[in-house]
């Protein structure tokens, strides 16, 4: 197989489309410098979950967003009129937008596509709707949230705080795997030429029914997350949102915009096993699609961010998938759920920022709370601390419930080489 | 690039279960609005447009069906209906993808997930076989299983458009070589949630909605499906989000652009589908199109006989233009428009070419 840079050189400029902007409010910290060193440093911000009244279970972590200031970022919508996850949408859009140096009129003028994942939308809003029922007085419940149910809102919501036009706007709800079902979608678009530029993410607001459901399952961690430890104990519920620029490679260097990273292409699979429990054959046969579309070889891949939702089922799953794939021989394999808790529809978005500033910045992101590798996932994690290293091509893993896998692989873009 | 076909359809609907139904409900406009049993729905509402005795196990079996939500059956149905049409294999396909649309999966589910917790004796006495239904994409994920469709699958909302933002994003799919044959489509329940959440939500002047349900599934490929000829071909679909209100501009943009991009002109047109949708958006929607178009080409609205469909409301205007297509021999080779707006602020157009038969 040709090298992959090769292969991502012989596409035309205006069909290599990059990340210019990164939008990021995750638990372990608001933008892009906050959250570079906060995966630097390993950090994690799990306690009691605020969000919803926790008394009468055994244990309630999370990883919220604190102090999230939506008003600071949403500037031509009314704040007050958005649920949670929109306003996480938003303002990662905003936050995207500033960071890839563009002006809202700079946008104005083109197609774009606005893809945001979720797993649960307003669900938050759907909770306050069901208790204001069981507390029974029909004119206690809110006519506001009822009307913003629909996830369509989360993407819609982007387009009108930028006055956007010309633009199709769409929420992808495959559940955990979404942000990179939205990365591939504006990849896709840019490419066939349905879009000059894409605002690509996940959104999700901790909520009542997606923790119950988890917790039900036993799948959420009592205390801490420790993706691929032979003690671990589940998942840790967080939040936040995720928002990327992306643009052609030819509208990225006509107006000389930094360039975290080249999306080199992606893959997608469904399981069309079981609901709830990853197939170790299809989540092989996504990554194997995804290197093929990145024209990638596996011995190239420099490091892989898997899903690593810290549960056994998953982590067992997914490394022996990557085992197969790699031929025994993975490159070191990180769960940044370690840190950011799993953010659901923002999580692969947030892992795609992520992986894109460990390509920047040249290091790799620990897979924090680690004491024991479970022999039943033989990768290096990259135990507790950050490690510097060359990255060349990041492998991203997307899996979610129903089955709905989507793997995204990028490169980095080196001007010099070029 | 070439333009992805449609090779077959189906729809289970307020009209019946299949495609027949269908284009006999609405080639001949019977409503199929009616009084609500009140023993079956506890919803605030009298009327409603439902399937008719739609039943999960009686349609589907009793295997797999114990606690699977309506949304999911009614996907189930339809798109089984449609693979018995083409050659799809018994273990299933890698390169067959499922693109269902949603307006918020199945409000049913996850409510039901939320009040058990609330009101349970412990606030994790919640019923299990529940949880993967109150995901959005329970009814796709669990779609695929039941058919094998290992090829990409997504769960999509984009508000009443959704069908036709749905063709664009299967067009996305087979253009770069994720799938060779697309089941797109969406997908609504009538649930008591829903409902309400409907009641809820309606402002003092607004009039009652009367809520519809069902799921329509097209099989769109680059080429036909093995076996079959093509029905139509989707030439173009165009978005646009309305900034200033003006809903009847918008609609008109994505209309002529649409007609530009495949250089067409509004007199080859042989039909136009509007949404039918009773608000202000709508009223613009429909006065723009009678300025564009001649008043004979304006098919009346699918709306208007099974509801409020929300997310499928596209997809039914779609097949409604495909069953009048086999009706009428002055359709061959010319083009239907089809146009939606949503609260959201959205408006599109999508432009299909109809087969010569």
């Amino acid at each position: 197989m040709n090298s992959t840079l090769a292969r991502a050189d012989s596409r035309p400029a205006s069909q290599r489309v990059v990340i210019t902007g990164l939008g990021v409010f995750s638990s372990i910290g608001t933008g892009v410098a906050e959250f570079t060193e906060g995966l630097r440093t390993g950090r994690s911000n799990v306690a009691p979950i605020t969000a919803f009244d926790t008394s009468g279970f055994e244990y309630a972590n999370g990883a919220e967003v604190a102090g999230f200031e939506p008003e600071k970022w949403i500037h031509h919508s009314p704040v007050k009129e958005l649920g949670r996850a929109t306003q996480f949408s938003v303002a990662a859009a905003r936050m995207a937008v500033e960071d890839a140096g563009l002006a809202d009129e700079d946008l104005r003028g083109l197609r774009g596509q606005i893809s945001i994942g979720t797993t649960d939308g307003e669900s938050r809003d759907a909770d306050t709707l069901v208790a204001q029922r069981v507390a029974g007085d029909p004119q206690r419940v809110d006519r506001a949230l009822a009307r913003r149910l629909g996830v369509n809102g989360l993407s819609a919501a982007v387009a009108r705080e930028f006055s956007l036009t010309d633009v199709e706007a769409l929420t992808l709800g495959t559940a955990c795997s979404a942000g990179n079902y939205s990365v591939g979608n504006g990849f896709d678009a840019i490419r066939v030429g349905d879009a000059d530029f894409a605002l690509c993410g996940g959104a999700d607001a901790i909520c009542l029914k997606n923790f119950v459901s988890f917790y039900r399952l036993g799948t959420v961690a009592p205390d801490v997350c420790r993706p691929f430890d032979k003690d671990r104990r589940g998942l840790i519920n967080s939040e936040g949102a995720g928002v990327v620029m992306l643009e052609s490679l030819e509208s990225a260097l006509a107006r000389g915009a930094r360039i975290y990273s080249e999306v080199l292409g992606y893959g997608l699979s469904c399981d069309a096993h079981h609901p709830a429990v990853p197939d170790q054959s299809s989540v092989a046969r996504c990554m194997t699609s995804a290197l093929e579309n990145a024209g990638v070889a596996p011995h190239e891949v420099d490091l892989i961010s898997a899903h690593g939702t810290g549960t056994k089922a998953n982590d067992t799953t997914e490394a022996r998938a990557i085992r197969d794939i790699y031929d025994n021989l993975p490159p070191r394999t990180i769960s940044l759920k370690s840190m950011l808790g799993h953010a659901m529809g923002a999580a692969s978005a947030l892992a795609t920022i992520a992986c894109s500033l460990a390509i920047t910045h040249g290091f790799i992101p620990p897979t924090i709370n680690h004491v024991e590798t479970d022999p039943e996932c033989e990768i290096d994690c990259v135990p507790n601390e950050s490690v510097p290293a060359d990255l060349r091509i990041v492998q991203n893993n997307g899996l979610a419930f129903g089955g709905n896998n989507s793997v995204v692989v990028l490169g980095r873009h080196d001007k010099e080489a070029r | 690039m070439p333009y992805p076909v449609i090779s077959t359809w189906s729809a289970t609907s307020p009209f019946g279960v299949g495609r027949a139904a269908f284009a006999a409900g609405t080639t001949q406009r019977r409503s199929a609005i009616g009084p609500l049993d009140p023993l079956e729905w506890q919803v605030p509402t009298t009327h409603g447009a439902v399937v008719p005795g739609y039943d999960i196990r009686a349609s589907l079996g009793r295997k797999g069906t114990r606690m699977m939500n309506r949304v999911t059956g009614l996907t189930i149905t339809t798109v089984g209906h449609v693979l018995e049409e083409v050659a799809h294999p018994e273990d299933g396909a890698d390169d067959v993808a499922l693109v269902l649309g949603t307006t918020a999966g199945s409000l049913q589910s996850s409510m039901e997930i939320t009040h058990s917790s609330l009101t349970g004796a412990r606030p994790y006495h919640v019923e299990p076989a529940t949880i993967p239904y109150a995901v959005m994409n329970g009814a796709a994920g669990r779609c695929a299983i039941w058919y094998g469709l290992r090829g990409p699958n997504s769960t999509i909302g984009a508000g009443r458009p959704t069908g036709m933002v749905g063709l664009t994003y299967s067009r996305r799919l087979l253009l770069t070589g994720r799938a060779r044959q697309v089941l797109c489509g969406a997908a609504e329940e009538f649930s008591s949630a829903r409902s309400l959440v409907e009641h809820y939500g309606r402002l003092p002047e607004e009039p009652e909605t009367v809520l519809g349900e069902g799921c329509a599934i097209f099989l769109l490929g680059l080429e036909p499906a093995p076996g079959s000829r093509p029905l139509a071909s989707v030439l173009s679909v165009r978005t646009r989000m309305v900034a200033d209100g003006d809903w009847g501009a918008a609609v008109g943009h994505c209309v002529e652009a649409a007609l530009s991009s495949v250089d067409e002109k509004a007199d080859q047109v042989w039909a136009v589908s509007h949404s039918g949708t009773a608000d202000a958006a709508g009223r613009a929607e429909h006065a723009r199109l009678t300025e564009l178009f001649d008043a004979e080409t304006l098919v009346p609205p699918a709306a208007d006989l099974i509801g409020e469909t929300h997310s499928v409301s596209s997809a039914f205007q779609i097949a409604s233009v495909l069953s009048l297509a086999e009706q009428d021999p002055a359709s061959a080779g010319r083009i239907a428009v089809i146009t939606s707006v949503d609260p959201s602020g959205m408006a599109a157009a999508a432009l299909l070419r109809i087969a010569e038969s």
